[in-house]
């Protein structure tokens, strides 16, 4: 990308594709799980209501393929951080910062792989034995993927690309 | 309470349409044991720090297993050595579980999928502690 855009524009962009995909995973994930936490009953008039009364078992395959694509990017990206970002931050004496970095990315990988049993679950989901585990595991993921997006969020404030 | 009662009749749809591999008993057994084996394998990847490979960025350089951070070389990534060592450890243990008879990977409990990852998080917590430390120095 030499000559056309810089080096900063090039990983910008990137980190902007990497928070689009979060977004779309976030919604997905969130909708589910009001879904399995507070199932509506009929459809309703509020908007709260409505977002419960998602058909949830579609969101499964879209969930997995948005948190292995939001996943890849952010490897992508990983690189440029270790160098462009996280050094300055331990410069800056910024330890929090960089350790909820950390945290973030172990977070990932964890949640990356309750994937397989996640996907198996929703796509059974007519089959009362795996209400449960399907329940437990699309709570767990939608809280790691909060977390994930608001320590990304807060990191980019701290120091973004370019800054 | 059940996850299946809702009115949309969208989701009675979706889920009549199942793929071969949702209704596939080995598929069950796989990746419910890769997915409890998983956040194991990870936190003891990062605690025995057992990477596949290093890959140092500023340089571009692949190791094979662990490679310190030296001067020439610049800082090291080892979180994608250790994704790999965590794939390839589920991966096996979910391949051997697909091996066994049913009536074996039928009694895995399956509050174990997110159970598991809940109880990994205090070990990361502490698998950070240098950052913590760092932190409290100021």
């Amino acid at each position: 990308m030499s000559g056309l855009i810089s080096d900063n524009a090039f990983w910008t962009i990137w980190l902007l594709i990497h928070l689009l995909l979060a977004v779309g995973l976030l919604g997905a994930l969130t909708h589910q799980a009001m879904a399995v936490a507070l199932p509506a009953r009929q459809t309703a008039g509020g908007i709260v209501a409505r977002f419960r009364s998602v058909s949830a078992p579609t969101y499964a395959t879209a969930v997995c393929v948005l948190w292995v694509l939001t996943f890849l990017v952010g490897s992508y990206i990983y690189p440029s951080y270790r160098i462009n970002i996280r050094i300055p931050l331990e410069q800056g004496h910024y330890f929090k910062t960089g350790g909820f970095f950390d945290f973030k990315e172990h977070i990932a990988a964890i949640g990356l792989v309750l994937l397989p049993a996640y996907w198996f679950f929703w796509k059974n989901a007519q089959n009362p034995e795996y209400d449960n585990a399907r329940k437990g595991v699309t709570l767990v993921l939608a809280a790691m993927c909060w977390f994930l997006f608001i320590v990304g969020h807060v990191l980019n404030n701290t120091r973004g690309f370019g800054s | 309470m059940s996850t299946t009662a809702t009115t949309n009749p969208a989701t009675a749809r979706a889920t009549a349409r199942r793929s071969p591999l949702a209704a596939s008993g080995k598929f069950k057994a796989f990746a419910s044991t890769f997915s409890i084996t998983g956040p194991i394998a990870y936190c003891l990847s990062v605690y025995l720090n057992w990477p596949v490979f290093t890959y140092f960025p500023a340089t571009g350089r692949f190791v094979w297993g662990y490679g310190a951070m030296q001067a020439s070389t610049g800082p090291n990534m080892l979180w994608y050595g250790w994704l790999l060592t965590t794939f390839f450890t589920a991966g096996v243990l979910g391949l051997i579980a697909v091996m066994l008879p049913e009536r074996v990977t039928n009694k895995i409990p399956l509050f174990l999928v997110w159970l598991v990852p809940i109880l990994s998080i205090p070990y990361v917590i502490y698998s950070l502690m240098f950052w913590w430390r760092l932190a409290m120095r100021g």
